[in-house]
């Protein structure tokens, strides 16, 4: 059987000579073959499903002009011939209502690139998946728990890119997720506590969460919570758990820093942004401490923005957006990196082979502070600690927002007192990431993942990588979910 | 640019047939399952005024489930040639074996009868992009005039389902149907319009009425006033909703799964467990599920091919009935009503298709805005999220037009504003309807047909810089 390499070799041969024959300004094909495994098991019940897909994406410029975008599952050569022809249709139709297309250049690569994995999620017996799920579902069984839920996700890709300007480009991903929740329902109503982490690589992710070893806390914590106090509203000084950090760069660092966005290219669904080309190296977004990164290189970490290069063929890259608390990046495209002056993507576009590549987060990490951990509680006079999201919700342009967490509690004095139930902040991000005043060292840092980050129109979802440490906040304001 | 949405469903019926004999054979004494689903997409969307992502999709999908035992495997792939197709069905075999009994697993239901639903239109299936560049450049012509930026995407689909078993079932649907959705703006979407329209039938959509209400709602919102949080009476338009109505189906409690089935009520999983026969919304809301609607979408049968019947949830605001099926009649002594997502499930039913509807005569947006004394208008909510589940009290934002409207006029432009609002006491405090329209939320599959309401109290909690 012929090797999804050598078959992206021979189906990019007949798609860009044909492209180039039709006069395509530039054209790019990418091949993925797509292998994934989901188990579940909610309360005793048990379900799993393996997924094969493999397929092709065409884009085509025209004319400088337009761009058109197809996609085939069907892989036989006069197939391809049709989808280069209808992404050639589209792009010709799109040029007569579009705008000259200046492209920075990137170097032509001939590569290959794959992800580390200790441990291949596909050889591990199916038996062995569900006995991991069932022993997790099993210890969380306690009176007035309602729901229990254990699931592992796998996908192993390979993905061969060309593009008419020579790149090929071979790679395979790997990515694992896992993840527990356990709710219950008490005098307070309906509780909820879960654990989840989402990575580059294999079944070793699963053997270091331990979902068995955490479910017994986390069905203690959820049992507690439904008899927990819920906090005043007012403003308090607070500390996020390293995961809720990430979810707070993901939705108000990494999204308003998508270039796409800030040139009006998503104002109808995802929206625009509050971060302008003219506050670049300018705008204080947050206090000295904060530093943020995008980093897609394999130094960072596995993450699930971890790859050799992107879906348009640039190169994994390391570059801030925040430095010193000082706004001074974004993640771009090679179409979108000249209008804000700059001569190179750094490596942003990323798709599904059935969907047009758009500027999406890759790792968008806040770096490790200089605090430790306790000393970090300890410093901390009056105030909330709280830990894992529950919901997040932040208007179009990112600046309110709103998260609740799972479940907090009130640090005292510099200890960590009385439980709480639903824990709630909210503020302007700028605000907010300038009241940032310690951030955890690296021995709290994690390369967290989030597997569902939605945008684009029809709807693309795509896996992001963001690492965090615990952070204090001050002053914020704070209330329950209840 | 003229290519046709070609679909060739008797084609695919059968290739369905012929992919269900080699999968019949390799599966030998087991029970079988297929799902097979074709899919043709094509969306041009356009920003800044420009065409900037013109998108045309194919795609086939092949799953399989097999049973023996009381064990089950489900297989999905994309590539169709006999190997691979012998290959998923080898596949799912192994998977079954090496799954634990499921303690629900039922036979293969037989031959089913269905009722027929039209939702196929040849006219969105012939309709070329040619169209639908022609409706997007006269928008984008339209907001040059007027010195806005024209964003959005204008897109259809077509869908064909055939599903098959051992055990004599066969099922099929086809339908189509497309968006178009709409924003007019400036000033880096300081000053913004929204509009959309969905449709079955590309000849319903009216694009200039679409135009138009993005450019009158961004001439409109311009310089928005200061405002202070608290609550205020509201119009909601019906396209404004977004994802906000999935709440009453789902909840985040329990990882997004869904609330009005048999086994998570039972179970108790579900936020509205032990509550049947208890009024949660006015005496003037009910929400039915109903796949026959005419504005509905989607196919008549569920995940294991069994027939959707019409589902009373909430009857006058009291909680009456629940989405069922096989399982449930087994386990309950339940009605089955053909709300199984694909086996094996452990999620329970869900019901796809709700329609929420007010008692009595329903009213144009005009007219509820006509009615409002003192209060805002919502063109479009935003980013909605659970924040508890009993009351299902959700937090979002507004955005893309709110509206200050006093003695039934709008007076003028409000900034955004972030709400946290329980939708049981919103749908208990709501005076007036609109005809309910089908909405399109780019996260979510639900096809949920909603109103446009007058309602009292909505709770506003903060305030956005624009």
């Amino acid at each position: 059987m012929i090797s999804t390499k050598d078959l992206g070799e021979e189906l990019a041969k007949i798609s860009l000579d044909l492209a180039k024959r039709d006069n395509a300004t530039y054209a790019e094909l990418r091949l993925v073959n797509t292998r994934s495994e989901a188990v579940t098991v909610v309360n005793e019940n048990p379900a799993s499903e393996e997924t094969g897909t493999i397929g092709v994406g065409i884009r085509v410029l025209y004319n400088n002009l337009g761009w058109g975008f197809a996609d085939t599952d069907e892989l036989e050569h006069e197939s391809i011939r049709e989808t280069t022809k209808k992404a050639l249709s589209l792009a010709k139709g799109a040029s007569k209502l579009g705008i000259r297309v200046t492209r920075a250049s990137e170097p032509v690569h001939v590569d290959k690139w794959e992800t580390p994995v200790k441990k291949d999620p596909f050889r591990v017996p199916t038996e062995t998946k569900y006995e991991y799920l069932q022993d997790t579902t099993k210890r969380m069984k306690e009176n007035d728990v309602v729901a229990r839920r254990g699931q592992m996700t796998f996908d192993y890709i390979e993905k061969y890119f060309a593009n008419s300007e020579g790149s090929k480009i071979f790679q395979t991903l790997s990515y694992a997720g896992v993840s527990a929740i356990v709710a219950a329902k008490g005098p307070t109503g309906v509780q909820r506590r879960s654990i989840q982490q989402n990575a580059g690589g294999g079944y070793e992710l699963v053997d270091e969460m331990d979902l068995p070893g955490q479910a017994l806390e986390i069905t203690k914590d959820v049992l507690a919570l439904t008899r927990a106090p819920t906090i005043n509203e007012g403003k308090s000084d607070i500390i996020l758990s390293g995961d809720q950090v990430a979810l707070q760069v993901h939705e108000s660092c990494g999204h308003p820093i998508e270039l796409d966005r800030v040139l009006g290219y998503e104002a109808n669904f995802a929206g625009r942004s509050f971060l302008q080309p003219d506050q670049l190296g300018k705008l204080q977004y947050g206090s000295e401490h904060v530093n943020i990164v995008m980093d897609a290189t394999l130094d960072h970490g596995n993450g699930l923005g971890t790859f050799g290069y992107d879906d348009e063929g640039v190169k994994a890259q390391r570059k801030y957006a925040v430095k010193n608390g000082k706004f001074v990046g974004y993640l771009m495209s090679r179409e979108t990196a000249p209008r804000v002056g700059e001569t190179r993507s750094n490596g942003c576009m990323r798709a599904e082979y059935y969907k047009l590549p758009i500027i999406r987060m890759t790792n968008v990490s806040l770096e490790p502070g200089t605090w430790d951990y306790d000393e970090m509680i300890e410093d901390t006079r009056d105030g909330y600690l709280m830990v894992t999201n529950y919901g997040w919700s932040i208007d179009q342009k990112r600046y309110n927002f709103q998260f609740n967490t799972e479940k907090g509690y009130r640090i005292k004095n510099g200890s960590i007192g009385e439980m709480v139930r639903g824990p709630t902040y909210a503020g302007i991000t700028p605000e907010f990431w300038n009241s940032c005043d310690a951030i955890a060292n690296k021995k709290s840092w994690v390369l967290w993942g989030t597997p569902n980050c939605g945008k684009g129109q029809p709807g693309q979802t795509m896996i992001t990588g963001h690492g965090a440490s615990p952070s204090r906040f001050r002053n914020i304001r704070v209330f329950g979910a209840s | 640019m003229s290519q046709k949405m070609e679909h060739q469903p008797v084609s695919l019926r059968e290739r369905a047939h012929q992919i269900f004999t080699t999968a019949k054979s390799v599966a030998g004494k087991a029970e079988a399952e297929i799902i097979l689903v074709s899919r043709v997409d094509e969306y041009l969307r356009f920003g800044n005024n420009e065409l900037a992502q013109s998108q045309y999709s194919t795609s086939r999908n092949l799953s399989v489930r097999v049973a023996s035992e009381k064990k089950q495997g489900r297989v999905t792939t994309g590539t169709l040639d006999k190997a691979s197709i012998e290959k998923t069905v080898e596949k799912a075999i192994s998977q079954a074996h090496n799954s634990p009994e499921d303690p629900d697993y039922l036979p293969m239901p037989g031959p089913q009868k269905y009722h027929t639903v039209d939702r196929y239109s040849e006219k969105t299936v012939e309709a070329p992009a040619e169209l639908k560049a022609g409706y997007i450049g006269s928008a984008i012509d339209l907001a040059k005039k007027n010195r806005l930026l024209a964003s959005g995407v204008l897109g259809t689909s077509v869908e064909h389902v055939m599903m098959l078993n051992t055990s004599g079932l066969e099922a099929s649907y086809r339908g189509s149907g497309g968006y178009f959705s709409l924003t007019m703006d400036a000033d880096n979407g300081n000053q913004t319009g929204y509009a959309l329209s969905t449709f079955g039938d590309i000849g319903e959509l009216d694009p200039n009425k679409v135009s138009q209400t993005a450019l009158e709602r961004a001439k409109l919102n311009k310089s928005q006033a200061e405002i202070a949080p608290g609550k205020f009476d509201v119009v909601v338009d019906p396209y404004a909703w977004s994802e906000m109505l999935l709440f009453f189906a789902v909840s985040a409690s329990t990882g997004y799964s869904p609330d009005l089935g048999m086994r998570q009520y039972k179970e108790g999983r579900s936020y509205l467990s032990g509550r049947l026969g208890e009024k949660i919304l006015g005496d003037n809301i009910s929400i039915d599920d109903d796949v026959y609607h005419p504005s509905q979408a989607g196919p008549p049968f569920d995940g294991e091919g069994c027939q959707k019947s019409k589902v009373s949830l909430i009857e006058n605001g009291v909680f009456r009935n629940l989405a069922s099926s096989r399982i449930s009649q087994h386990r309950y002594g339940a009605v089955a009503t053909g709300h199984e997502l694909p086996l094996p499930n452990p999620l329970g039913e869900l019901p796809t298709n709700l329609v929420i509807r007010g008692r009595g005569a329903t009213k144009t947006s005009e007219e509820l805005i006509g009615e409002l004394d003192k209060g805002l208008l919502i063109t479009r909510f935003w980013y909605v999220r659970e924040v508890e589940p009993q009351t299902k009290t959700v937090t979002g934002m507004t955005r893309d037009g709110t509206f200050l409207v006093e003695n039934g006029e709008i007076k003028r432009p409000v900034k955004n504003l972030r709400f946290n609002q329980s939708l049981l006491e919103l749908f208990s405090k709501v005076d007036a309807v609109s005809e309910p329209v089908r909405n399109f939320s780019e996260f979510q599959q639900f096809r949920i047909l909603q109103p446009g309401i007058l309602a009292r109290d909505f709770n506003f909690t903060s305030v956005s810089p624009f």
